[in-house]
C-alpha cells in the first residue's frame, strides 16, 4: 500500500531519480530519420526507377508510411504517385503474400 | 493548334513476341503520332523483364517505352488504339513535362542558392575539386562518433 502511494506521488510531483530513470528508458536513442530524397538531393522520383522505389515498399507490397521512413511530405507525395504508376505497369507489386 | 506536351508511353508485350512484331507495333505507334504531327523523342526497348504480378497468364513481358512530344488529343487516340491491340497486354501514357520542369526548377534553385551562399562567404561560386574531396573525408569522420553514440544508447 505504502509503496503504491509513493509511486503515485512520484509520478505527479516529480520524484527526481525515478523520473530520470523512466525517461532514460523510454526515450530510446533513436536517430532522427532524414528524408532520403532531401539529403541525396533527388529532384525527380520517376516510376521507372525500381531501385529508387524498392526501399519504400516493404515485403507486403504496401507503401511505407512517412512516420517510419522519415520521408518529407513533399517527397512522400511524389513517391506515392511514382509507386502507383509503377504498379500499373507491373514494375512493382500491388500485393505479395 | 493545341499545345505540345511531353508524354511517356510505355507498353508491355508477351515475352514470346518476335522482334518483327515489336518493330511493327512501333511503326504503328509512329503512324498515330505522325497524324497528330507529334515527334517521338526517344524509344527504349527494355527487352524481357519479370513482371511484378501475373498479367493474363504472363509472368514476363517485353517493355517498350516511347517519349513523345505531342498534343493531348494524341494520348486519347493512343490509349484507344493500344487497348484494341491484342498483342499489348498492358500500356500506360503519362504526362511528364510538368514533373520534369518542377525537378529542373528545384535543381536550378538549389544551385543558385549555393552559388549565392558561396559568394557571400567570399568563395568562388563553384566548389573546387579540393573542397569536394575534403567534404568526403568530413563525412567519413562524422560516421565514427555517431556509431559509438548509437552503441551506448542501445546498451
Amino acid at each position: 500500500m505504502s509503496e503504491f502511494e509513493s509511486r503515485g506521488r512520484g509520478g505527479r510531483s516529480g520524484d527526481k531519480d525515478k523520473k530520470d530513470d523512466k525517461g532514460g528508458r523510454r526515450t530510446f536513442f533513436r536517430r532522427r530519420r532524414m528524408c532520403k530524397f532531401c539529403v541525396e538531393k533527388i529532384d525527380y522520383i520517376g516510376y521507372k526507377d525500381v531501385k529508387l522505389l524498392a526501399p519504400f515498399i516493404p515485403e507486403r507490397g504496401k507503401i511505407q508510411p512517412r512516420r517510419i521512413s522519415g520521408v518529407c511530405a513533399t517527397h512522400q507525395r511524389a513517391l506515392q504517385t511514382a509507386i502507383k504508376r509503377a504498379r500499373q505497369i507491373a514494375l512493382v507489386p500491388y500485393t505479395t503474400d | 493548334m493545341s499545345t505540345v506536351r511531353q508524354y511517356e508511353l510505355i507498353y508491355i508485350l508477351p515475352p514470346e513476341t518476335t522482334e518483327e512484331a515489336v518493330a511493327e507495333l512501333q511503326t504503328q505507334v509512329e503512324a498515330i503520332t505522325q497524324r497528330f504531327s507529334a515527334t517521338i523523342e526517344k524509344t527504349e526497348n527494355w527487352g524481357r523483364r519479370k513482371l511484378a504480378y501475373e498479367i493474363g497468364g504472363n509472368r514476363e513481358g517485353v517493355y517498350v517505352l516511347h517519349v513523345i512530344n505531342g498534343p493531348a488529343e494524341m494520348t486519347a487516340e493512343l490509349d484507344r488504339r493500344l487497348r484494341v491491340f491484342d498483342l499489348v497486354i498492358r500500356h500506360m501514357v503519362v504526362r511528364v513535362d510538368e514533373e520534369l520542369a518542377v525537378a529542373e526548377r528545384s535543381r536550378v534553385r538549389r544551385k543558385s542558392a549555393m552559388t549565392a551562399r558561396r559568394v557571400r562567404r567570399g568563395l568562388p561560386p563553384e566548389p573546387t575539386e579540393q573542397e569536394r574531396s575534403r567534404r568526403q573525408e568530413d563525412d567519413d569522420d562524422l560516421d565514427g562518433p555517431e556509431m559509438g553514440f548509437r552503441e551506448r544508447g542501445d546498451r
